[in-house]
């Protein structure tokens, strides 16, 4: 489904930011990668559809390497692949299903992207997505009057609208409340359980990742310090994966 | 962690002695170099300011003449050599020379704000146009006007591409400092989408920018109607800035300029209620 192989990356050509990161992701499981702020999470997240070009390795996405195509096959790839933000990065000013809709305008022509030309079927599928995460009624409210979580729904619904076969999710869950918090993981555990999408988080809550993901990868200074079973994420592996590291200039930091 | 040398130390208590005054701020430097200039050029102001007063000036007889003329044109309006409806005419003019000089220029300013908004362009493309644009600007827009009338020769189509060529300057700027206060996260987000660039302009840029973009083009409209009087007078390009220049150099009736600056003033207080509306509106 997605492989990573060997991913390595360096913003500055002197700190390594990823160091040969490898591990893959299987279809209808929620994977979550765990670990400091600042180890890498996000860079892996955003090197898998290329929002930031990594340096050396292979991403495997349906067995075709997403560093090797060029600029139309990527976007065409990128159609397939859902993304969730924790600052959501919904068009504000827009209705909710406006916002649901552009997630199939990727596939659409530059006409119907400008003139905003949708098909029925595709309206009725983005009123039906609506609903899927409970805000049905909210269709044609501007999304700057819906509070945190119902925006994060909205952007799943967007995400799904793409009809992806993986959905990345750069710490959906870090500006909501609790109450939020369930209700979006939910709604993500059942993406993969039901629809057989993969879903990849981004988490820094361990308790989350426990009782949500199937597998875990644990990322520290941007290595891979572990890649198993959520059962197996024991009180030592924790320790380990948040660890106390030693930076470049060689004194002590604590990274939470 | 910060190394010991780098810390900067934060004394837990204020000192003791008499205290007269707490600082708000660090002394400086700046801030007294700021105060010195000031402080000089008002001195030079101050002793230059009697020579610029001619010999012959009489402050009485002239504060005399300017009060009567004030009070020819705003308490004894009437017209003379012209009539209202032909003023009406002249105004409609003008409003219709600003109307379509900002209807062009913000039409034009879009795309070269596309293509010099940092959200979206190359640096050497934000960088070319946007110092290419701040050199029109620099230039007054009845200066393009004659510019432009050397081509076209004096009068309306002079106006209409001077007064547009600045505007288009102005709105460029203004329309690309809006997009470039948009959040990347946004744009970025799109792209995630696999979405082409013509749907992210339409679909996520331009939602978040109708309000400002109405009310920066409502301001360049008041800036072009202002302008559009004084190319009428400066370059002959009709409207009531001709009119106003006929009445006040040529046959030196200032009942009539009262009239015209009453017409203006009206006119002016529609746009400002106009633009108070449109506020409200857009920014709910």
């Amino acid at each position: 489904m997605l492989t990573v192989n060997h991913l390595t990356k360096s913003y500055d050509g002197e700190k390594m930011s990823l160091t040969d990161v490898s591990f893959s992701v299987r279809p209808g499981e929620v994977t979550v990668i765990i670990g400091p702020s600042g180890a890498g999470k996000t860079t892996i997240l955003r090197s898998i559809n290329q929002l930031i070009r990594d340096d050396d390795g292979e991403i495997l996405f349906d067995d075709t390497d997403m560093r090797q195509l060029n600029r139309r096959q990527l976007r065409q790839a990128r159609c397939r692949i859902g993304m969730i933000f924790q600052n959501y990065n919904l068009i504000e000013p827009l209705t909710a299903i406006e916002n649901v809709l552009h997630g199939c305008l990727g596939t659409k022509s530059n006409l119907a992207g400008i003139f905003s030309m949708y098909r029925n079927r595709e309206k009725e599928e983005a009123l039906q997505l609506l609903q899927k995460v409970g805000l049905g009624e909210f269709a044609y409210q501007q999304c700057r009057n819906l509070s945190g979580g119902q925006k994060q729904r909205v952007g799943i619904a967007r995400a799904l609208m793409q009809r992806p076969k993986i959905i990345l999710c750069d710490e959906p869950i870090a500006s909501l409340d609790p109450k939020s918090t369930v209700t979006v993981m939910d709604i993500l555990r059942d993406l993969a359980v039901n629809d057989g999408i993969s879903v990849l988080i981004n988490l820094h809550q361990v308790d989350i990742a426990r009782k949500y993901a199937d597998h875990v990868i644990g990322i520290n200074n941007g290595q891979v310090v572990f890649d198993n079973r959520a059962k197996l994420l024991s009180d030592v592996a924790i320790a380990n994966i948040y660890q106390k590291n030693v930076n470049t200039e060689g004194s002590l930091v604590h990274e939470f | 962690m910060i190394k010991p040398e780098n810390q900067v130390s934060i004394p837990t208590r204020i000192p003791a002695g008499p205290r007269l005054s707490i600082p708000l701020r660090f002394r400086d430097r700046r801030r007294v170099t700021i105060l010195l200039t000031l402080i000089v050029l008002a001195y030079v102001t101050l002793m230059t300011l009697p020579t610029m007063i001619p010999n012959h000036f009489k402050l009485g007889a002239a504060l005399v003449s300017f009060t009567e003329n004030i009070k020819i044109m705003f308490l004894q309006p009437h017209l003379a050599n012209t009539t209202f409806v032909t003023l009406l005419g002249a105004l409609g003019q003008s409003i219709l020379l600003a109307f379509l000089t900002t209807l062009i220029g913000s039409a034009i300013a879009f795309f070269f704000a596309l293509a010099s908004t940092r959200r979206l362009a190359p640096t050497y493309l934000v960088l070319g146009i946007q110092s290419f644009m701040a050199v029109i600007r620099a230039i007054p827009t009845v200066l393009w006007v004659l510019i432009y009338s050397v081509v076209f020769g004096l009068g309306a189509n002079a106006a209409v591409v001077g007064i547009t060529f600045h505007s288009v300057a102005y709105l460029t700027k203004v329309y690309a400092d809006s997009m470039d206060e948009l959040s990347p996260g946004i744009i970025e987000t799109m792209q995630a989408m696999g979405l082409k660039k013509s749907a992210i302009i339409r679909q996520a840029i331009i939602p978040y920018l109708i309000p400002s973009y109405l009310s920066w083009t409502f301001i360049r409209f008041e800036i072009n109607f202002a302008d559009a009087i004084a190319v009428g007078a400066a370059a002959g390009a009709g409207g009531i800035g001709y009119q106003l220049f006929m009445s006040s150099s040529f046959y030196f009736n200032f009942h009539e300029v009262g009239v015209m600056v009453y017409m203006i003033l009206a006119f002016a207080l529609v746009l400002e209620i106009i633009s108070y509306r449109l506020r409200s509106v857009t920014h709910q």
